[in-house]
């Protein structure tokens, strides 16, 4: 159980991080404006999709598009949040934190903090555009906040990951160069296209890739309806890629503090 | 025909901020001229303007008898240019750079091998010709700045403020070759923010503050100016009443500094040994004495009422030859 | 006047040499260039694949349908990346180095752009012998030839944009704003999939955007035969987008100094 004095650590370095985030629209906009516009692209570029033998049944390829933007973003944030702390490292500000008496988690804990209002942001940016462009979430309110709690539960999982990277490389421009990977991720996955009709060998991958189980779950919601089974696999996925977050943040940490 | 004929030149920048703000001045041709102030009062913008980076927004400038603003690519042939920031590429070898300058400025291929060459040595970079740039000293790139600014034998040279940074064997060498430069004939527009730089090399100098110019003139008369130098002695208990009375035969006394007495000298440095021979004749035993000139800075206080290097955190180490002179204790 | 071209020709030259120095002295500076229009191409072929199967779709393999729009993809990324590199040269200083000589400003624009044309065959090599790896058609000489003007051309259109966009900000921040006009104009096309089967939105923005001219002309060989028809609106689009985007980066150049 952490203590009070700890958590008002978490809460002091996660109010800072998320100022940051949001006081920096140019680190904000990667985030937003390029799965915005690659889902208004992809939709009337591929969205003759629906014609397609075998493609689920939905109201529209938006519909079915959305989670995979949701959780691209929310990719991207992690990923954001990680260079967000290399250059903390960089500059030596966790230099100061590391010399205060805090824990060290708290140092990673707080950065999760504006990760998570990044992909709460992210969240209901895109559920915006859903109602803006018709979307009909089937599952109503109720699906639409368990849409939102499995995307700020991703954004802290994918940020613990960035996090990892940053603290063992302490360079903004590793982190940076891991973005190409989150495209490998999301191709690899349900993120655009039902698994079925995915060409092989993305299709097997996609099968066991956890983001298929995360994007799956927040997708239900949207054209199909909750299953017990969908929800179960996100949260196994978002509890697997945030404990290998969490063991990569441990061992980085160790290191940097040998290391200096 | 001046090498450098400036009247009004003026520029603003949104905001309402003018970084220079009506300066004239003229250069001759074969002359070291310094521009001296402390960041931020219009030196860079000057120069930038003369070299044609920047437009004016005022006033005419001309540079080898063409205008900057109407003949810029007149200007660029005349012109060798060594800004602030050495601007070099750490991927480029010294030899590269030097043969990239030289093809910008349409050197005949068969003279940039040559002229890369004796440039290299010129300023004592053969050895490190084939290196990168990004592995050369602080020093080691002004050398190169400065080489590539001459590859075409301009007739001005434009240097801002090429020693900022550099310790003070690097800022002699640069010093040597700026000279050198000029007793061959090139004229040079030197900004600094080291009173010693202009004192050292300059043929004149003008001191500018807030984007005007504030003072004028050769290091020499600038300082005379403002005063003359002035004797600081510190005698052995008992004497110092005595002391005064003699320092006053030689000039204005002036407020004691902890226990010090200062004397203006009337007739310059050349009353020292006078001044030590008649307190000697009184049994006055000295216990320090010491020279002190008016500098470039006592006039910048006179002219703006602060000091230049106070006005900027980055001041220089002494190269060595230091405004003061500790004299006989 | 022959001395004065000479000397030009010589400062591109030059311009462009410099820029190889990065490909070669720095490791790994082709990886992004590269990595990233390789990995839409691969990815975009695995999810989308099975659009070919709709009806009037008219290809037997996606990756041809997709390769020219990637090798696009690969010139607008090296064009941007000669905007940040630009923007780098602006902010220490170096970029003053080039503008305080006598060479002319189109001359200094024409090193860059060029320089920009020649990087931008290395992603479009690397490409497409990745996409004859996963089953993409051969496109036969000219559909090769044809392809190459396209990606080359593709490469001054994004450099120019780089440029202009660099002289404009003279900051590398602003290095998101030249890869994303680039993306957003290559992907406003027949990208995804024919102009028949675009919907909403982008089937009206397709149809208009001269990018679509150049996807378009560079897909011939891959999906079917070069003809002169399919051939020209590119080079039109191509000259018109040049023209265009050359001339507001030569404006900024000429406008450094205000």
């Amino acid at each position: 159980m952490l203590s009070r004095q700890t958590w008002r650590v978490i809460g002091t370095l996660g109010l800072r991080s998320a100022k940051q985030t949001f006081r920096r629209p140019q680190l904000m906009a990667p985030l937003i404006v390029f799965p915005t516009l690659l889902l208004a692209i992809q939709v009337g570029g591929a969205g003759r999709a629906v014609d397609l033998e075998g493609f689920p049944p939905v109201d529209s390829f938006l519909a079915f598009m959305l989670a995979g933007a949701m959780i691209q973003s929310t990719l991207l944030a992690g990923n954001s949040g990680g260079i967000a702390l290399a250059v903390d490292i960089e500059m030596g500000f966790t230099d100061r934190l590391l010399a205060a008496p805090i824990p060290r988690y708290a140092m990673v804990f707080g950065r999760l903090v504006g990760t998570a209002l990044l992909g709460l942001f992210t969240a209901f940016w895109f559920l915006a555009i859903g109602f803006v462009f018709g979307v009909q979430f089937t599952e109503g309110p109720l699906g639409i906040v368990v849409m939102i709690a499995l995307v700020v539960a991703s954004a802290v999982a994918f940020g613990s990951i960035g996090a990892a990277i940053a603290l063992r490389s302490g360079s903004a421009s590793v982190v940076q160069g891991m973005f190409p990977l989150v495209f490998v991720i999301l191709f690899l996955s349900t993120a655009f296209f039902p698994q079925d009709l995915l060409q092989q060998p993305a299709q097997a991958i996609a099968e066991y890739n956890p983001l298929s189980f995360i994007i799956n779950a927040v997708r239900d919601p949207v054209v199909f309806a909750f299953t017990t089974e969908d929800m179960l696999k996100a949260l196994l996925g978002i509890a697997i890629i945030g404990a290998l977050g969490a063991v990569l943040c441990a061992r980085a940490m160790r290191h940097r503090l040998r290391v200096g | 025909m001046a090498a450098i004929e400036v009247e009004g030149l003026e520029r603003k920048f949104e905001g309402g901020i003018t970084a220079v703000d009506g300066v004239d001045l003229e250069v001759a041709d074969g002359e070291i001229f310094s521009f001296l102030g402390p960041n931020g009062a219009g030196k860079t913008t000057t120069v930038r303007m003369l070299t044609t980076l920047l437009r004016p927004t005022g006033g005419v400038a001309r540079v080898s008898g063409h205008n900057v603003v109407e003949d810029p690519a007149a200007v660029r042939r005349s012109i060798g240019v060594a800004l602030q920031e050495a601007a070099l590429d750490p991927l480029m070898t010294g030899r590269e750079l030097i043969r990239l300058q030289a093809t910008l400025h349409a050197l005949p291929p068969d003279q940039v091998t040559s002229r890369a060459d004796a440039l290299l040595r010129r300023v004592g970079l053969t050895d490190a010709a084939d290196r990168r740039i990004g592995g050369y000293s602080g020093g080691m790139q002004r050398r190169l700045d400065l080489a590539s600014a001459l590859v075409h034998e301009p007739r001005v040279l434009f240097l801002d403020e090429p020693t900022t940074g550099l310790d003070p064997v690097s800022r002699k060498t640069i010093w040597e070759e700026v000279e050198k430069l000029n007793d061959e004939g090139t004229t040079v527009f030197l900004t600094t923010q080291y009173l010693e730089e202009a004192d050292q090399l300059a043929d004149r100098v003008a001191i500018i503050s807030d984007g005007k110019i504030v003072a004028e003139g050769t290091p020499a008369s600038l300082k005379a100016e403002v005063g003359k130098p002035r004797l600081e002695v510190s005698v052995a208990e008992g004497t110092p009443a005595e002391c005064e009375d003699v320092l006053s035969e030689f000039g204005e006394r002036l407020p004691a500094k902890d226990g010090t007495m200062i004397v203006e000298l009337s007739r310059g440095a050349a009353e020292i040994a006078p001044v030590v021979r008649a307190l000697d004749e009184r049994g006055i035993l000295v216990e320090a004495l010491e020279l002190v000139e008016p500098t470039l800075d006592d006039v910048f206080v006179e002219k703006t009422g602060q000091h230049l290097e106070a006005a900027d955190d980055e001041s220089a180490p002494d190269p060595g030859t230091g405004e003061r002179e500790a004299l006989a204790e | 006047m022959g001395a004065t071209m000479t000397a030009n020709f010589a400062t591109i030259g030059a311009m462009i040499g410099r820029s190889r120095n990065e490909l070669l002295r720095v490791p790994g500076a082709a990886i992004p260039g590269v990595l990233a229009p390789t990995i839409f191409f691969l990815g975009l072929t695995a999810v989308f694949g099975n659009l070919r199967l709709l009806d009037g779709f008219g290809v037997e393999s996606y990756a041809s349908f997709l390769i020219p729009v990637s090798l696009m993809q690969g010139a607008g990324f090296t064009g941007a990346a000669t905007g940040v590199n630009l923007a780098r040269d602006i902010e220490n200083g170096l970029f003053d180095r080039f503008l305080s000589s006598p060479a002319p400003r189109w001359v200094l624009l024409a090193g860059l752009v060029g320089a920009a044309s020649l990087r931008s065959l290395v992603p479009g090599t690397f490409l497409f012998v990745v996409a004859m790896a996963v089953g993409a058609a051969f496109p036969g000489a000219i559909g090769l030839l044809v392809a190459l003007i396209a990606t080359m051309g593709m490469g001054i259109v994004a450099a120019c944009w780089g440029v202009a966009i660099a002289l404009k900000f003279k900051t590398q921040s602003a290095a998101p704003l030249m890869q994303a006009g680039m993306l957003t104009l290559i992907l406003c096309t027949t990208a995804y999939a024919p102009q028949e089967l675009l919907t909403g939105w982008l089937a009206v923005v397709a149809e208009y955007n001269p990018a679509t001219q150049i996807v378009e002309m560079a897909r011939q060989g891959f999906v079917g035969t070069v003809t002169w028809a399919g051939t020209w609106p590119g080079l039109v689009a191509l000259a018109g987008f040049i023209a265009v985007l050359g001339a507001w980066a030569l404006a900024g150049m000429r406008r450094t100094g205000d």
